[in-house]
């Protein structure tokens, strides 16, 4: 079989990813450059934000480059690498707090990046590990704990930091995985049950005996019912309904949100970044960033199932999952139909551990797409 | 696509399931969001970002005819207090101590309107400096309490003309649902009482406002629009600032004549001043007078109860156009032309004054004030000695004829209605009739009937008679003009923002009484009679001017006499007008008399001084 050069490329690199990539990657930077340009240090936010995406580019590269195959058998180094990301800012000396998690790597006192979001893909790696051990039938009960095993553990540590919010991306990421891996529908059930029963216990408990503290109680009942406290918890979530809904059809333009540069919206180049693209371009820039991230996840389905093993289709789904769940949470709790966690917004919210963790994503998935064909 | 992928598509499938709920939902959510409620969240947006505020106009000033300021405007340090913290006790029991004020009653202050009113209430104005810095030092420990500076009413005058010019309070609830005053808000000054109320829509201005952009602390960032308030308009009053401080003087010091004459319950009393050619009004006073100041800021409910007690002698009540009086013998000048003009009398027709009036029979006798009666006497010298007899004659002859014809009379000089001054609150005295006596006495039959009597009372300014200082003022007015009475008025000119008239009152004529020249002039000579030989010889001793006036002492039930003067001069060449009455000050000659006296002085600029005089005439 004879393929001209471009044919060959295009085995290798999946272009519609890395036009997703860019195009979502560009947006992201103007969004940010938006939010940020009413701060004192906006600029300087909007060239560190460049900068991740610059670093971003390493893992990307790096990850693109490995033979991801070559992963399943550094499962015990791999689980090892995962604990000590989660627990290293608890390692005095290293450790930064903020907000009152301890989720941040430090030298010096500068801090450097959150080990939270690399272990985000770790864990991918350990997952699709050790269910693609079962070669797509999940349903015996000790395998499904030790499944369930390997989950718990980089969960556990995340929910100790205390870190709701990232222990519930860890959570959906398994879960995806676990459906291209096979688990039964009866395992998923036991599971939805499980999760409910837990969510009562730590919303009943009182925070001292691990239930939720009562800021985080407060989200829930503004998430149930928006009108609870307007001055209080409501805030939030009032100021971005207004932000986004008075973005009307076309918006009030880069750079003019009202809501945003009044500083009504909180966190507005963070969590609250998806009010900002709202509010300044209304329907039309929400849907076009809908439109891209349909496009990039479309993209990394066909990844998934391109994929030469089961290995190689659990680590795209359980990036897509990844995604899907933070655009979900994030964007949700912007339009207030999902309770308000920390969880940013893939490739648009400020922040470089985020950026680089997504890029080295993409990395894994076009490292999948190259090799589907297998090792060469 | 592997094998392998084709073994697990309908897992895949799952999973773009997933990925297009997801993003399904978020879209129908947008939609809905953005599309559907766009405009009802851009309004909340607006709602967030702009702030309106009021800027209050100055409100116009008020001058005298010469243009000598009544009431201008003075800035005063003032606090507010937020309606949302006047249920805080400890907070006001603070304000209490800083303000010396009781805390109810600033409680009862920011709690007097509702609760649409969210822009802090006033509480209480030229606030100390110190007290002021403490407040703006310890802000944090007054939530709610802001300091203000505001435009406040002045009185560079002092009391001069209180009533006249009515004092300024907050809109009242009933005032806001007047139509004359659309547009009004909740805690506006508006003028209450007087000429502040009367000019209420010229003097207030129009507001302006303010829209400010502001952020999420409210902190301004831009205007983005302003109108600028238009100040009220300025007004020139017809009175004379001068003549006015006489006229107040000269009620004063005949109270304290009342007062040496053993009339002690004098307390109270009215004068008027009227240019004859255009009803414009010099003077108007009334006594007791009242603070305008005590108003400022609203007024304490103690300084209140003062100011309305039943043993207050109504200080607030402006006498001259809101009290209504027997007019006693100052009416025998109605009774004597009616008489004149209907042939009833003639200048010189004589008439005999017994002492005690019999005519009507034996058993309803009546008696001239000079009990030793004044016999042979002419309708003239009935005037100038002010006899009762001559007027009971006149009277009771239009008794005999019928239809009314003196209280006929009497109506075309404007009496038993308000003459329509440009002032709130004037009243409109009582010409007594058959048609009124029978409604008035409806549940006592026997009272019902008209009698002989009652118009033998009228004739001499008694029995159910009333009019006001104003009217007795304007009959004499009407007397020196012809029988024209012009319409009484205190408003001169409103000024344009340049100081230029934009509008000036003109003078008309209200009343035209059906009187011939040569009637006027009979009783004009008994008029001049009565001030240079007759009962008010006394007080115009020795005045350079000739004066046409007449005294009355009006019989009240149960109180002392009332003294009455009216006037006008100079007598050959008329031109002003004026009444007094002292409210049971005793005889109108010596009391009242000298009072008038000094009122035309000031108004013809002679020398202003009081002079003794004695009378014991009706």
């Amino acid at each position: 079989m004879i393929r001209s050069a471009q044919e060959r490329l295009t085995s290798r690199v999946s272009v519609p990813l890395l036009v997703f990539l860019v195009l979502l990657l560009v947006y992201g930077a103007v969004l940010v450059q938006s939010a940020t340009s009413g701060f004192t240090a906006g600029s300087a936010m909007f060239r560190r934000q460049l900068l991740g995406m610059g670093i971003g580019l390493i893992p990307l590269a790096v990850a693109w480059g490995m033979d991801y195959t070559k992963l399943k058998g550094w499962l015990g180094p791999l689980v090892l690498l995962d604990a000590l990301l989660i627990i290293s800012p608890r390692i005095p000396g290293l450790g930064y707090s903020a907000g009152g998690a301890t989720s941040w790597l430090a030298f010096g006192g500068i801090r450097l990046f959150q080990p939270s979001e690399p272990a985000k893909l770790v864990t991918i790696v350990v997952m699709a590990a050790v269910i693609s051990q079962y070669k797509g039938r999940l349903q015996k009960p000790a395998d499904v704990f030790r499944v369930a095993a390997y989950l718990m553990l980089p969960v556990g540590l995340i929910l100790l930091q205390p870190d709701l919010g990232t222990g519930l991306v860890f959570i959906a990421i398994a879960l995806g995985m676990l459906l291209v891996g096979g688990l039964q529908a009866r395992w998923f059930a036991l599971f939805g049950v499980v999760m409910i029963l837990a969510g009562i216990l730590v919303f009943a408990l009182p925070s001292e005996y691990g239930g939720l503290k009562e800021y985080q109680r407060n989200r829930l009942l503004v998430f149930i019912d928006n009108e609870v406290d307007p001055r209080g918890a409501g805030y939030n979530l009032a100021q971005s309904k207004i932000a986004i809904g008075s973005g009307g059809l076309t918006g009030k333009g880069l750079g003019s949100g009202t809501q945003s540069n009044l500083n009504f919206l909180p966190e507005r180049h963070t969590d609250f970044i998806f009010a900002v693209l709202g509010e300044e371009t209304g329907f039309a820039g929400t849907m076009l960033l809908l439109a891209l991230y349909l496009g990039l996840l479309v993209t990394a389905l066909e990844i998934a199932t391109s994929s030469r093993d089961l290995f190689g289709s659990l680590i795209a789904a359980g990036v897509i999952s990844m995604w899907t769940f933070q655009v979900m949470i994030n964007a949700g709790m912007n339009l207030g139909i999902m309770p308000i966690t920390g969880i940013p917004l893939p490739f648009m919210s400020f922040g470089s551990s985020f950026m680089v963790t997504n890029l080295g994503a993409t990395g894994m998935l076009l490292s999948v797409w190259a090799r589907r064909y297998g090792a060469r | 696509m592997s094998t392998f992928g084709q073994q697990l598509k309908p897992r895949f499938g799952a999973l773009g399931l997933i990925v297009l709920l997801v993003l399904g939902t978020l879209a129908i959510r947008l939609w809905s969001m953005q599309v559907l409620s766009g405009d009802e969240y851009a309004a909340l947006a607006e709602n967030n970002r702009i702030r309106e505020y009021t800027l209050d106009a100055q409100r116009g000033r008020i001058l005298d005819r010469n243009g000598i300021p009544l009431v201008t405007n003075r800035p005063s340090m003032a606090v507010a207090v937020s309606p949302s913290a006047k249920d805080d006790s400890e907070l006001l029991l603070a304000l209490s101590t800083l303000l010396d004020m009781p805390a109810q009653e600033i409680q009862d202050r920011v709690g007097s309107v509702r609760e649409e009113a969210l822009k802090p209430r006033v509480v209480a104005i030229d606030v100390p400096m110190d007290v002021i810095s403490f407040l703006a030092e310890n802000e944090a420990r007054f939530p709610g309490v802001a300091v203000q500076t505001i435009a406040v009413r002045e009185y560079p005058q002092g009391v001069l003309g209180a009533h006249l010019l009515g004092y300024t309070g907050e809109i009242s609830e009933e005032q806001l649902q007047d139509a004359e005053l659309e547009g009004y808000l909740l805690g506006d000054i508006v003028g209450k009482t007087g000429a502040e109320h009367e000019f209420e829509t010229v003097l207030q201005g129009d507001r302006g406002y303010q829209r400010l952009e502001v952020d999420a602390t409210g902190s301004p960032r831009r205007i983005i629009e302003q109108v600028d308030p238009i100040p009220g308009r300025d007004i020139i009053l017809t009175i004379d600032a001068e003549v006015q401080a006489v006229t107040e003087n000269a009620l004063r010091a005949a109270l304290e004549e009342a007062h040496a004459d053993d009339f002690d319950a004098a307390k109270a009393g009215a004068a008027v001043a009227i240019d004859i050619q255009t009803g414009e009004i010099l003077a108007m006073a009334s006594l007791p007078g009242y603070d305008p100041e005590l108003f400022l800021g609203g007024i304490s409910q103690t300084e209140w109860a003062k100011l309305t007690d039943k043993d207050s002698e109504y200080p607030l009540t402006n006498r001259a156009i809101s009290a209504q009086y027997p007019p006693a013998s100052t009416f025998k000048v109605v009774t004597g032309l009616a008489g004149l003009q209907y042939g009833v009398t003639s200048e010189w027709a004589t008439y005999y004054c017994p002492g005690k009036w019999t005519e009507m029979g034996e058993q309803w006798p009546k008696w001239c004030w000079k009990h030793a009666g004044h016999r042979n006497i002419s309708f003239h010298s009935g005037v100038e000695e002010s006899c009762d007899t001559v007027f009971y004659e006149i009277g009771y002859e239009f008794y005999k004829q019928g239809d009314e014809k003196l209280q006929g009379f009497a109506r075309q000089f404007g009496l038993g209605e308000p003459l329509g001054i440009d002032l709130p609150g004037e009243v409109g005295g009582r010409v007594p009739d058959a048609a009124w006596k029978a409604d008035y006495n409806e549940n006592y039959p026997e009272y019902i009937k008209w009698l002989p009597g009652d118009t033998v009372n009228i004739a001499i300014g008694q029995g159910d008679l009333l009019v006001t200082p104003l009217q007795v003022a304007s009959v004499y007015a009407g007397i020196a003009n012809g029988g024209n009475v012009m319409q009484p008025h205190i408003l001169s000119a409103v000024l344009g923002s340049d100081g230029e008239a934009v509008l000036t009152a003109e003078s008309k004529v209200v009343h035209d009484v059906e009187v011939s020249d040569e009637n006027l002039s009979v009783m004009r000579r008994a008029l001049v009679a009565v001030t240079d030989t007759g009962t008010g010889s006394g007080a115009f001793r020795g005045f350079d001017v000739a004066v046409a006036g007449k005294t009355g002492t009006a019989e009240v039930s149960g109180k002392d006499d009332y003294a009455w003067f009216a006037a006008y001069a100079p007598a050959n060449a008329p031109r002003y007008a004026v009444s007094v009455v002292i409210e049971q000050g005793g005889h109108g000659g010596s009391v009242a008399g000298p009072a008038a006296r000094e009122i035309l002085a000031a108004l013809l600029g002679l020398p202003v001084e009081h002079v003794q005089a004695t009378d014991i005439s009706r």
